[in-house]
């Protein structure tokens, strides 16, 4: 595979995807809802009350006083919606450059030069992966900011980044955003219209609905087997769909049987 | 012409779809340097065709070179070596002409340096250079189309196969364009022409092949007008009268005549031969002659004539 044909038909998907606006909304609202409105909403009153030890939620942490509990049990749940970011960002990126793509013919003329199909479809899941993870990382940076700023004085040592973070931004979001490109591509053989293949893509956060929605009422915790084990199925569910979209993406599949 | 030095080899190229055929047992060669032009009616296979001959799709039998390099074997190869400009230009509409072009240009591994230089060759040999950096999705339909076939030629491609080039084209953008396909003829350049438009076919191509599904004829587009259409000199006189038309029909090589207004339509076996004496005729009855002609659209008769008979069986 050369890596330079690759990264060329990263950047010209990264370059077309900058122009619409929805790509836009993707990159710039969710990452600023979560990096900044979600701590100053729910860590500041935190800061200003005392904490009852009975109002503490099934996934607060022990050991330590309530208010920390609390606030803990804040960041970490906003910590794990971070996954939301690289599964909602790649869905409209390839939506537009795949459906997109395909809707509009400029696909023929793509796969008329001499790349082949892996490089063409590397190229067009990084072009997706590439912009989501750096949105990930980017509003990382600034929730960490957020936090650290609003708890230092309470706690005395600097919450963010913790080894739930690193966990989640280093392992289940790239999981998450492999997750979704590769549904797009296979969504993508299948319906010839964008909306509709974005709708479609954000299937692609049911698993971490799953996990969140257990997480959140305590049947389960941030322990090291159910956090493996997620991580397993994401790595699974990622790997059997972009083996299903390599299959679908080849050349004389695109050109006759693509609808 | 082109069968000495063949840029195009079909042997027995077959396509099915689905257990339908799309082309069947296409044989016929495409020579160095060559406007070839393929011809047919709607899911005739013109499309079908050279998406096998660019390695788009695989045939399903039967065997075709490109540059003496086999598809499906050296598809990389002759991917290299070829352009197309698919029936839609496909272009991204967001980006500027200049990154159209350049982002194929690096997918077809043209050095940085002389992807410059070709990039402003041609868009402004298409007239285009001071367009460069706004967005394609501004252009007109001819002026989108001159991109895409720039796009086509970037890399500088032996081969060039252009399907429907100049549809939905005005006929200022599309004679702009059979200008440029011209000019690319003088640079030694295999042209495969898919188009519907015969007037087209018979201005640019110095072959052309009929298919439909199967292939019906191929030659030049004098041969076919031979072979399969009547030979008629179209001759426009002064003043046409009955002597004069009755002159010319006494002649031997004179198979029938046709008189409209001061416009004689004679039927020959062949034209180069019969010409002469037709014109001596005319002028011993005392005919003025303004012109003698070949009648236009003599493919168009060739096209009509097997296409029709080919969709009777």
């Amino acid at each position: 595979m050369r890596r330079d044909r690759v990264w060329e038909i990263a950047k010209k998907d990264m370059a077309s995807a900058r122009r619409h606006r929805y790509v836009l909304y993707g990159l710039v609202i969710v990452p600023l809802i979560l990096s900044v409105f979600m701590p100053l909403v729910y860590i500041l009153p935190v800061m200003t009350s005392e904490v009852p030890e009975g109002g503490l939620p099934p996934f607060a942490p022990g050991g330590v006083s309530p208010k920390e509990a609390m606030i803990i049990a804040i960041v970490n749940m906003t910590v794990l919606l971070f996954m939301l970011i690289p599964a909602m960002v790649p869905s409209v990126i390839a939506s537009y450059t795949f459906v997109g793509e395909k809707v509009n013919k400029q696909l023929e003329p793509l796969l008329a030069t001499p790349t082949t199909d892996s490089e063409i479809l590397m190229g067009k899941i990084l072009g997706a992966f590439v912009p989501a993870m750096l949105a990930t990382l980017l509003s990382f940076a600034c929730l960490t900011a957020v936090v650290d700023v609003l708890t230092f004085q309470q706690l005395g040592y600097l919450l963010l980044p913790n080894l739930l973070s690193i966990l989640v931004l280093c392992v289940y979001c790239p999981l998450m955003a492999m997750l979704s490109v590769s549904l797009c591509v296979f969504v993508s053989s299948k319906v010839s219209d964008v909306r509709a293949a974005m709708q479609i893509g954000s299937l692609s956060i049911l698993p971490f609905l799953a996990f969140y929605l257990m997480f959140l009422s305590g049947i389960l915790s941030l322990d090291i087997v159910p956090l493996v084990t997620f991580a397993g199925v994401l790595g699974a569910a990622s790997a059997a769909l972009y083996l299903l979209s390599r299959a679908t993406f080849r050349r004389e599949e695109i050109l006759t049987r693509w609808r | 012409m082109g069968e000495k030095f063949p840029m195009i080899e079909l042997m027995g190229l077959a396509r099915k779809f689905n257990g339908v055929t799309a082309v069947e047992d296409l044989t016929f060669s495409v020579g160095r340097g060559e406007i070839f032009g393929l011809l047919g009616p709607n899911g005739a296979g013109k499309t079908t065709t050279v998406r096998m001959l660019c390695c788009l799709i695989s045939p399903t039998s039967g065997k075709a070179l490109v540059g003496g390099h086999e598809i499906g074997r050296d598809s990389m190869r002759i991917r290299e070596i070829t352009g197309l400009l698919p029936e839609n230009p496909g272009l991204y509409p967001e980006l500027s002409a200049y990154k159209n072009l350049d982002f194929y240009a690096s997918l077809y591994g043209v050095p940085e340096g002389r992807r410059r230089e070709n990039i402003r060759r041609m868009l402004e040999m298409v007239g285009l250079w001071n367009k460069r950096d706004e967005p394609v999705g501004t252009f007109s339909k001819g002026m989108q189309q001159k991109i895409a076939i720039v796009r086509a030629m970037i890399h500088e491609p032996q081969v060039l196969f252009l399907d429907e080039p100049t549809a939905s084209l005005s006929p200022d953008a599309a004679k702009v364009v059979r200008e440029f396909i011209l000019e690319l003829k003088r640079e030694r350049r295999t042209i495969f022409l898919c188009t519907h438009n015969l007037y087209e076919a018979e201005r640019l191509c110095d072959r052309v092949a009929i298919l439909n599904t199967r292939l019906l004829a191929i030659g030049s587009p004098a041969e076919l007008g031979r072979r399969f259409g009547r030979a008629r000199t179209e001759v426009l006189l002064e003043r046409l009268n009955k002597r004069i038309a009755d002159a010319v029909k006494r002649l031997r090589t004179v198979r029938s005549v046709e008189v409209d207004g001061s416009r004689l339509l004679v039927e020959t076996d062949d034209p180069d031969t019969a010409n002469p004496s037709i014109v001596e005729a005319i002028v011993r009855a005392g005919g003025r002659i303004k012109y003698v002609t070949r009648p236009p659209n003599v493919l168009e008769e060739v096209y009509l004539k097997l296409v029709g008979k080919d969709e009777e069986r």
